[in-house]
Parts: C-alpha cells; structure tokens; sequence
C-alpha cells in the first residue's frame, strides 16, 4: 500500500555504530563498522530535523536535499566517497567512506609540543591533492563555499578528500542569485574579501581564497586572518565584518582600484575606507612576502635554496596569487594546478605522508551516545566533543534563512 | 556540452532505450494484474497531459519558474517507472515532485504554499504537510537520491547565438523543449539531442508566420525537410537547416535520434488536438477513492 513510506534499507542493519565522532548545526556524525557482509569503516551523517524531536514529516531542508543530491552525483578520488543515503524513518543518513584525520587535526597535532613544521612534502602532497578535487568540483558546476581545514579529510594511507558538501551549489544558470537563500558562507576566517565586501554575485573563486588560508595555515600553524566574527543583529541584517577585513588588510595592505577594478561596485566599499582610518597599521602592512618569510623562520624549515624541505620561493608565489583580492586575477584550481610549485621538485606525492616520520593520532571518537537511531535529539551537543576539536574555533556558519 | 551529462546520473541511471522502458512498465503491469485489470486507465500520453496541466495550475499562483516545473515532470516520469500508478494517490505524487523540483533548482516553495495550492486545483482530502514530507521520503528512495536534471535549456542557451536564432525561434524552440516533458523523450534522449531538435524545428517552422503554436502537421513538414537537407546534402538551397544537418554530422549527434525525437512530437500534438482533462481525472479519482489512497 501507499500509505506511507516502507524504509528498504535500515541503518542499524547495515552499520555498527562505534562512536560519535562531532556535531554540528547539521546533525551529528558517527563513526561505523560494516555489518552483514559489509566490510570496512564508515562515518555516517546523520540530519537533524528542522525542529528539534520532530515526529511527523515536515520537509526536508534545502541544504539537505543539496548536499544528498550532489553527493549521489559526485566521484572523485579527492572528494570524500558516498556509498549510500538512507532514509528511514523520518531521519536520514549518509554513509561515507572514512577517513582517519583531517586538516584541523592535523595542524592541531603539529601544534602540540614539541611543536613542528608540517614538512614541506606533505604540504604540497595536501595541497595537490585538494586542488584536483577541487577542479573536479568546478568542472561540474560545483562550489564548495565552505572549505576549512576541518572539512578536509585525509585517510590513513595520504589521500586527501574533500568533505562536507553541506552548503556546496550548483553555479550555472542559479535561478536566483547566489545571494539569495544562504546569506552567509564559508567560515569567516577562510572568507574571500569580495564576500565581506557583500559581492551578491561572488563565483568559484571563494574556495581558491579559502585554500590560500589553507595553505597559509599549513605553513604557520595558525589562522592567517584569525578575525572576529560580528554577530548578525536584532533586524537579522548581515553585519559587515569589519574585524576579519580588518586581519586581511593588516597583512595584505588596502585592496586598491588600481589592482581590483570593480572593487568601488562593492556594497560594503564605503567600509573599507573608515577601516583605515586612524589605524597606523593600515599604511604600514607587514605584507604577505614578510608574513611568508617569518612563517617559515618561525617554524624552522630549513634554510631556503633548492630543497624539497622547503616550501621555497615558488610557494610564496602560489600563495600570493591565491591570496589574491581580485576574484578575476586569483588563480583558478586548473591554474593552480599548473603553478612551479608543484613541479619544481618532481611531481607531489600522491599519498601526503609519503617520507614522513609523523604518527598522527587516529581520530577521538566518544562512546556516550552510540545509538544512531534514538539519539534522543540529533544535533544537540549533550556529549563528546564541541564542533571542532579546537577551543576558540568561530561558529561554523549561520543557518540557512 | 560540458562533461557534466556525461557521468551524471541522468545518463548512467535514467536513459533508457525505448524498449527497456516498454520492458520497465511492462514488469510493474504485470506484477500489479489484478489493480490494472479492475482500474483502467487512458493512454500514458493522456495521463502527462493531465500531469502538466496540474502540475502548471499549481505552479502557476506560486510564481515557479519552468525549470523547477520541467524538473518535477521529470519526477514524476522517473517515479512512475518504478512504482504502479494506481498503488498511489498522483495528487500527492506531483504536489510532492512540485515541492521537491522546487528546492533542487534553487528557488524553494514553503511546504505550507504547496499543499495549498494541492487542496486548491485536486478535489482531494489529504490536508496535512506531513503526507508531503513523507511521499516526499518515497520519492528521493526510488530515484536513488538522484535528483539533479540536465535540461536542454541550457544546450539551447549554448548553442542560438552559433546558429544565430532570431527571438522568435529562440521562443519557439524553447517552448517546443517545454513540450517534450510530457513525452518519454526526457528518459531516451540527452539534453542535446532534445535542444538540437527544437532548433531544427524552430528554424524550420519559421515562427513569424505560425506564431508559437505548433501542430502536428507542421511538425511533420519539418520532419520532410530534414530529409530533404539530407538528401540534397551541401546543395546549399535551405542554408540554416543544412548548417544544422552539417554541425550534427560533425559534432557526432545521431541524426536519427532527431527523427525519432519529431516523430515522438508529432505524436504528442495530434493527441494533444481530441485531448480533454476529464478522460483521465474520472478514472484516476475512481481508484484513489476506491482504494482510500487520499486518506
């Protein structure tokens, strides 16, 4: 009969649940077991209602029915694998292949005393590996609008993977504009400027700032704008974010007309310039080239010249020219790709920790809420760990409105 | 076209030839006999008529856009391979499509707003949001969670300005890609193959004189010409249409696939000329109130 939904497929038939990996204002994620016949470890996804402990069917969220959609379309080696989405039960669950680090763990790892530098290899190995997968995603039309080092997964074996495709869209032909919907992406930190500057028609270029953040904190170990985020206020206006801009340009200088034509057609232009005033370190930025250079004194890479244990001059240039505040100039993934970077010791690694002494910590995950099924409020932090694994880490991203 | 169609879904999963299709709905007939015997039914092509005129009567107090409107017949021309229609209540099937069409290509619709508009053009009883969150559960399950569409729009929008198309055969040729949803033709041919036809005919039909409407007859000139074209191969009498005929020789497109996409067409105009809404709305009421489906 047609009388209601018959699930076919059952989580807790498939999957043993082995623990709670993280939350977020998704749902929740749980790490798992194959089950009868299925083999291997697995993370499962699973949504949060739209009101917590919903009984009945209310719809399923934009963002979920986005993210399901895009999952079952993609196949990359360098974005992380969907092997199936189940509905069952007014909950759904999307099983994904699972990968024993990420970026955030990573760094957070080197961080860890006694501090070190991520070598120079593994870097390039992470950086290739996540601009394939990147490249992949733009050639079929998909932005990511939410890379972080936390969204980046890496398996065991060096692969790295692309997660998390929960505010990823389709740009061709939006039927409204991009703007519309969200109105805010990407974690604030990794914020391209032409986002904080309030562009209503920003394109794929948000992710090549985002991964030069990325590869900045690969190199430092730390956020390279680590600014504050401004709350949305009573009248639910975006807010401009004054203290984020206000990192970028202490390092990078003022963005000008002269190297961004359209950067006057900016809604928060207006912003920028009362930004400057009255802050010494606005005329006198440190500049990217001396960040870059006491980035790796700092974290004692060996001296520069021609060796592969250091990112050398060639990382400079890739990532001024990801770093780049014109959307139009900045490298796209395919160009960066092509960069010397990449070439001038040989072709990067395809497992990122090839050569490399490192033992990561497998991940944490928490045994007090084992049972995916009756959590009794998905979504909710009532245990295991805060959204990332870091104390200090900026809210994710604001809902969808 | 971009590599996109060719590893999405769409071509992997939901292309089928005509006779895995035939093959397709043959298996649920025969494994619902009974159901199919006792409720008979108009003609399928009758029934997506009816489908559209439904689905645009809701549609079109919302505002939705054709996109989101061609995608939901795509749904439901998807589902309705897999799941016997008579096993369903296809008010809910399509207002659920509807809702869910909506959120897929970007421009949402409050589930509140769809089941209004649901109640208003269906004399049906189901008045509760969750029947459409549920059948909406239903129908992402038997498309696999496969839910992104590559229409022809955006083929047509590629290639007018290559074959220079005034507004009027950009029009036409659009509207006729509108009407190939209520045909099969989305489940056996890529976007391509559908938008290269419409501009064939669209050149060919010289809208400034037909307007926009078009008729099986017309169609069926049309198909004469391509032949002609063919025939004459380079002669250079009809310019535009050989052009046509040239670039699909050259770009590897099957010109029997455009035949068989006008011939699919002109089916559908000359059914659509004797086609009422009431040969197919007493039918399906009977069984969706006999079987208590709208419950």
């Amino acid at each position: 009969m047609f009388t209601g939904y018959n699930t076919k497929k059952r989580v807790n038939e498939r999957y043993k649940i082995v623990g709670f990996i993280s939350s977020g204002t998704y749902g929740r994620v749980y790490k798992a077991m194959g089950k009868n016949g299925r083999t291997g470890e697995f993370a499962i996804k699973k949504f949060k209602p739209d009101k917590e402990g919903e009984l009945q069917y209310s719809g399923i969220s934009q963002s979920a029915i986005r993210e399901m959609a895009l999952c079952t379309e993609l196949a990359h080696p360098n974005v992380v694998h969907t092997v199936e989405i189940i509905l069952e039960e007014k909950c759904i669950f999307i099983v994904f292949e699972y990968a024993e680090h990420d970026l955030l763990q990573i760094i957070h790892h080197h961080n860890q005393p006694p501090r070190q530098a991520i070598p120079a290899r593994t870097i390039k190995s992470i950086l290739h590996q996540l601009l394939l997968g990147l490249v992949y995603l733009h050639r079929n039309w998909v932005m990511h609008r939410d890379l972080k080092p936390a969204n980046i997964m890496v398996t065991s074996k060096g692969k790295v993977k692309i997660g998390d495709l929960g505010l990823a869209r389709l740009f061709y032909k939006p039927l409204h504009s991009l703007f519309t919907g969200d109105k805010v992406v990407v974690t604030i930190w990794y914020r391209a400027p032409e986002l904080l500057l309030g562009s209503r028609h920003y394109t794929p270029a948000v992710d090549l700032w985002a991964v030069g953040c990325i590869f900045a904190e690969l190199l430092s170990l730390r956020p390279i704008f680590k600014g504050e985020e401004a709350k949305m206020d009573n009248k639910k206006q975006v807010p401009f974010q004054r203290n984020q801009m206000q990192k970028i340009v202490e390092i990078m200088g003022m963005p000008s007309k002269d190297r961004w034509p359209l950067l006057t057609s900016m809604p928060e232009y207006g912003q920028l310039s009362s930004l400057a005033a009255g802050n010494a370190r606005f005329h006198r930025p440190q500049g990217l080239e001396n960040w870059y250079q006491m980035c790796l004194k700092n974290n004692q890479y060996p001296p520069a010249g021609s060796s592969p244990e250091n990112p050398g001059s060639e990382g400079f240039s890739l990532l001024q020219q990801l770093l780049e505040y014109d959307p139009q100039k900045r490298l796209t993934a395919e160009q960066a790709l092509q960069h010397p970077y990449f070439s001038v010791h040989g072709k990067p690694s395809e497992n990122c920790f090839e050569d490399s002494k490192i033992n990561y910590p497998i991940r944490r995950v928490s045994q007090e809420d084992n049972d995916i099924r009756t959590s009794s409020l998905p979504g909710t932090k009532r245990s295991g760990l805060p959204d990332d694994s870091l104390i200090g880490r900026p809210a994710k991203r604001l809902k969808e409105v | 076209m971009t590599s996109t169609y060719w590893e999405s879904t769409q071509r992997k999963f939901w292309t089928f030839t005509k006779q895995q299709l035939a093959l397709e709905r043959k298996k649920i007939e025969e494994a619902e006999r009974n159901l199919v015997n006792l409720y008979p039914l108009p003609d399928k092509r009758h029934l997506s008529i009816y489908f559209y005129h439904q689905l645009s009567k809701m549609a079109r107090p919302l505002g939705i856009r054709q996109q989101a409107l061609a995608t939901a017949q795509v749904y439901v021309r998807r589902f309705y391979t897999k799941v016997e229609i008579r096993r369903t209540n296809p008010a809910l099937v399509l207002a659920t499509a509807l809702y869910l069409a909506c959120k897929m290509e970007e421009c949402p619709q409050h589930i509140r707003m769809v089941l209004a508009e649901a109640r208003h053009c269906w004399d049906t009883s189901f008045n509760d949001i969750s029947k459409i969150g549920e059948c909406e559960f239903t129908l992402i399950s038997e498309m696999n969670s496969q839910l992104i569409i590559h229409h022809p729009y955006r083929s047509l929008a590629e290639l007018q300005t290559h074959f220079q198309l005034t507004q009027e055969e950009n029009a036409l040729a659009w509207s006729i890609i509108n009407d190939h949803y209520l045909t099969d033709l989305p489940l056996l041919l890529s976007p391509h193959e559908i938008a290269i036809t419409a501009i064939f005919l669209a050149v060919v039909l010289k809208p400034t004189q037909g307007g926009l409407q078009v008729n099986a007859a017309g169609v069926a000139n049309a198909l004469q010409a391509l032949g002609n074209a063919r025939a004459t191969n380079g002669q250079g009498t009809q310019n535009r249409v050989q052009k046509l005929v040239d670039w699909m020789a050259e770009s590897n497109i099957d010109i029997e696939c455009v035949v068989e996409c006008t011939q699919e067409l002109i089916s559908l105009y000359e059914i659509w000329e004797n086609y009422t809404d009431k040969a197919c709305k007493e039918p399906i009421a009977k069984f969706v109130k006999a079987r208590g489906l709208d419950k």
